[in-house]
């Protein structure tokens, strides 16, 4: 018994926590930054020898970054760049024990600092570092760059479908709902799912409690299925697809994002605006849209763009896309990226 | 009066209708067990090693229309486990577990058994971990990883091959399913798959278990 004891014990002291850098067009690295009681896992894949790295800052919260991580983006990104897959505290494969109180915008800001921090100790001081902010990530991602000097340890703001600011969006998706359901009951296009819409958003003119937001976005998320030409992605298909072959810790996404999606912060989230404090971003922006997107409508990213003091700075909105336009118009998505990243990485 | 007589009665009858012992199928299954196994979740590999305490036998006998006498044995064990996986890039987990086992054994040999329990796991994160002081120094943390509580629950099937073989080992099956706690201030479930070989040493290093022995006779 004792021998089978110490068997396991060098196989665990063996098998893990392994520090590997690597410098290459094909690397794949995983590490933890530990913060505030949560173990957040970070997986940087791609051409690290490029030092230049994509930082993706997921949605949610709680949604986690394994979701990101598609053959096509491994195949069309990361052959030039590295991205690093973070997941933020309480999503994903991050760990930890009772860390909820802990679960606050700030704190996840201060988390971004620490991870920006450990990639630049691992793969030097000199390297480009861009955010590249999706729905909740974009509002994460704002209030990074918006707080004290911190923009001046990046190279740039990827700005896809994210949301700056809550009572806004809300807002805006409920206006976009009316707009083109009305034009979609013109067309006969779904009338009976438009209609239970349009009623919804008439009886609820403004001022929205946290359970009309819920519903609004409920609704956005629906909206984006009944529009033809618009690109429908399956994200349980996409989680089958990748679930073995990149390890997904299945049950610790799951009850990670359930609680998440549940916490308190929830509700100081809908509050949260950004509009007013965007002009101190001087970095280049590139502003990423889906036109059908009724979870964080366009004219979310124009007022981003618009609010922006960065000279240098670029908007562009795919026509077949919704929210998801990372898995919507995939080519767009990574020639994009890959355009704005060459010309402003060092 | 004739409540507590029908009482009286039913107890004296049920009294002498038990009265019979069948020890040697008793012995058989009273042994230490030692368990070692293959413990997976999914394709992530692990082991896991453990003891049983016997804590009571009853051997059930029954005879059937034709007098063919048929013995199930009805087992329940104390199990203590150290058991481990390994989850690439998620983590390591160490895990003591100690559990109520309940097995069923047919007179083939084919048994099946659930158990629950409580246990106590450490996990090691997987991958280098890094703290970043408020000066900006970067270090590196060495094992992080987390303690947590933990609730077990499993069934299985097997073979014991003492029954007819006189092998002292039982091949077995089984699904586990365990929750740790507190995970991120909720819960971790994951599900893990037990094979592996059950050893009967032989030994009696823990005797106070109850033998109780019962036969049953179907009448028309």
């Amino acid at each position: 018994m004792r021998s089978l004891v110490l068997f396991i014990f060098i196989l665990v002291l063996s098998g893990c926590q392994k520090t590997e850098i690597t410098f290459s067009g094909h690397a794949s690295e995983t590490f933890y930054v530990e913060n505030a009681g949560a173990s957040m896992r970070v997986l940087v894949e791609g051409n690290t020898a490029s030092k230049t790295l994509i930082i993706f800052v997921h949605g949610g919260p709680g949604a986690g970054s394994f979701i990101y991580n598609t053959d096509y983006i491994r195949e069309n990104l990361e052959d030039k760049y590295a991205i690093a897959y973070w997941d933020q505290r309480n999503a994903g494969a991050s760990q930890g024990n009772c860390n909820g109180d802990e679960l606050n915008l700030d704190q996840m800001v201060e988390d971004l600092k620490k991870v920006i921090q450990v990639l630049k100790y691992r793969y030097g001081q000199d390297i480009s570092l861009f955010l590249l902010g999706h729905s909740f990530g974009g509002l994460l991602m704002t209030a990074f760059a918006t707080k004290a000097d911190y923009q001046t340890l990046i190279n740039g703001l990827i700005n896809v479908n994210g949301s700056h600011n809550y009572p806004l969006n809300e807002t805006l998706t409920r206006n976009m709902l009316l707009t083109v359901g009305q034009q979609q009951l013109a067309l006969n296009q779904n009338s009976e799912e438009w209609t239970d819409i349009i009623n919804y958003c008439n009886s609820h003119s403004g001022n929205f409690t946290f359970n009309e937001s819920v519903q609004l976005e409920k609704y956005a998320i629906d909206a984006e299925g009944f529009i033809p030409g618009v690109k429908q992605i399956n994200i349980p298909a996409q989680i089958l697809k990748y679930a073995i072959k990149n390890k997904y810790p299945l049950t610790s996404m799951l009850f990670n994002y359930i609680f998440s999606s549940n916490a308190d912060l929830n509700k100081k989230l809908a509050k949260k605006e950004f509009s007013s404090f965007l002009y101190k971003v001087t970095v280049p922006v590139l502003v990423l849209w889906g036109k059908y997107d009724f979870v964080c409508p366009q004219e979310l990213g124009d007022d981003f763009f618009m609010k922006v003091s960065s000279s240098e700075k670029s908007k562009i909105v795919s026509p077949v896309s919704g929210h998801n336009i990372m898995f919507q118009d995939e080519k767009l998505f990574c020639d994009a990226i890959a355009a704005f990243v060459q010309k402003f990485r060092h | 009066m004739l409540k507590l007589l029908i009482i009286s009665v039913s107890a004296w009858f049920s009294f002498i209708c038990v009265g019979q012992t069948d020890s040697s199928r008793m012995v058989n299954n009273a042994l230490l067990g030692l368990k070692l196994s293959y413990n997976s979740s999914l394709i992530y590999p692990g082991l896991s090693a453990g003891i049983e305490f016997p804590v009571k036998i009853v051997s059930v006998a029954k005879t059937n229309k034709a007098l063919v006498e048929k013995a199930i044995t009805r087992s329940r064990f104390i199990s203590g486990n150290m058991n481990w996986y390994h989850h690439p890039g998620f983590h390591d987990n160490v895990y003591l577990t100690t559990e109520w086992v309940m097995r069923r054994t047919k007179p083939g040999g084919f048994f099946s058994e659930f158990s629950s329990g409580l246990g106590f796991s450490r996990t090691f994160v997987g991958g280098t971990t890094y703290r970043v002081a408020a000066d900006g120094i970067v270090s590196i943390e060495k094992l992080r990883g987390y303690n947590y509580a933990m609730i077990t629950a499993g069934g299985g099937i097997g073979y014991d091959l003492q029954q007819k073989n006189q092998l002292p080992l039982s091949l077995f099956g089984k699904m586990n399913l365990f929750s740790m706690f507190p995970y991120n201030s909720t819960i971790y479930l994951r599900p893990a798959f037990e094979l592996g070989l059950r050893f009967n040493t032989g030994c009696f290093i823990f005797n106070r278990f109850k033998k109780i022995s019962v036969t049953k006779t179907k009448s028309k």
